[in-house]
């Protein structure tokens, strides 16, 4: 039994690495003809000088909005389980993320390092998150980027328990995320219908372009990202911040 | 050139001996994250050969990276996050309702209730 297990693991590791082995070590010089176009058309046509950004923002928006689809269905998915999870327990335990005051000289493990250094982090953290998401046209960064960063920073205040914010109440954050959702179709119909397609590029009507669109969807991209994932990191810590 | 490629390979088997080898649920999740790992550094290594500088557009910048890959890949991630979410929030689940994050046990936990 076990002997037979151990072979049939080996022999569809050989299988997969005998596939993925000439992909990998394929030495076929990279197409630079995309590249060439980007570097030569890209900032006269979107208005970002970062590439990256006017790819997932300019040319392949479509994409970007299937994407925070999939990010949508997975928080779905998450909070629906976690709280079915919740209703099923009878007795209600108080899961809280730091010990009682009077609990701490027993645990040494559980100090008030984490409450002082988190709530004095996070309000760091966020501001940066803010800062890649804002400056993601220009700079390395970008709504995704910064919206994991606000991510972060949400949980590093949702750590702190001692920080009374309501950013950390998944309330407010679910809310948040479902108004940059609608801010986004809502894009998305508006260019659809009064310019040249959907998401067509539309504050440059005028000869010169700007990155105006880009940082706006950047500002919507980083709200969603950043709501969800925090969400989901809060419902996983136990839901306390559910009142 | 080729150490790296074979070091993603054997990052990609790692994460897949821990797929299908592994007992642990989490540890079954940590392979997928493995997996994923291997193949966003093989799209970034393979991208970072055809130029030098960041894809920046700047005045004075020639020869740039490839930026394609690495918008590719910044939607891998997030992807990625969203299924390392799920699955652990299953695996939660699992665990209040079996009492074990094994799979055997879990198996044999569910055939006898039925």
């Amino acid at each position: 039994m076990k002997k037979l297990q151990i072979f049939k693991i080996s022999l569809s590791v050989l299988l997969v690495g005998l596939i993925i082995l000439p992909i990998i070590l394929c030495s076929q010089s990279w197409p630079t003809e995309a590249r060439d176009y980007l570097f030569t058309n890209a900032y006269s046509e979107t208005g970002a000088s970062n590439t990256v950004s006017s790819i997932y923002l300019g040319y392949r928006l479509m994409d970007t909005l299937g994407e925070t689809l999939v990010l949508l269905v997975a928080i779905t998915g998450t909070m629906s389980i976690l709280i079915n999870l919740h209703n099923q327990t009878i007795e209600k335990i108080e899961t809280t993320l730091t010990l009682t005051p009077e609990k701490r000289p027993k645990n040494a493990l559980r100090t008030h390092l984490v409450e002082v250094v988190a709530s004095k982090l996070g309000p760091i953290i966020l501001l940066f998150g803010f800062y890649v998401m804002l400056y993601g046209h220009i700079s390395p960064g970008g709504g995704f980027q910064g919206g994991v960063i606000v991510a972060s920073a949400i949980v590093f205040l949702a750590l702190a328990t001692d920080v009374k914010t309501p950013i950390v109440n998944s309330k407010v954050l679910s809310r948040i995320e479902a108004l940059a959702f609608t801010s986004l179709a809502i894009v998305a119909i508006y260019v659809a219908i009064f310019t040249q397609g959907i998401f067509h590029n539309l504050l440059n009507q005028e000869q010169n372009v700007s990155a105006n669109i880009i940082i706006l969807l950047n500002i919507i991209i980083g709200l969603k990202v950043g709501t969800s994932i925090a969400v989901m990191c809060i419902a996983m810590m136990g839901g306390r911040h559910d009142n | 050139m080729i150490i790296e490629r074979l070091l993603i390979f054997i990052l990609f088997l790692t994460g897949f001996i821990a797929l299908i080898g592994m007992k642990n649920i989490i540890k079954k999740i940590v392979g997928l994250n493995l997996l994923n790992a291997s193949i966003v550094l093989l799209f970034i290594l393979e991208a970072g050969r055809s130029g030098e500088s960041a894809p920046i557009l700047d005045d004075n910048i020639q020869n740039i990276v490839d930026p394609i890959p690495q918008a590719l890949m910044l939607t891998a991630i997030v992807i990625g996050v969203c299924v390392t979410a799920l699955s652990l929030a299953m695996a939660v689940r699992l665990y209040k309702t079996t009492g074990s994050l094994d799979i055997n046990i879990i198996k044999e936990r569910i055939e006898s209730e039925n």
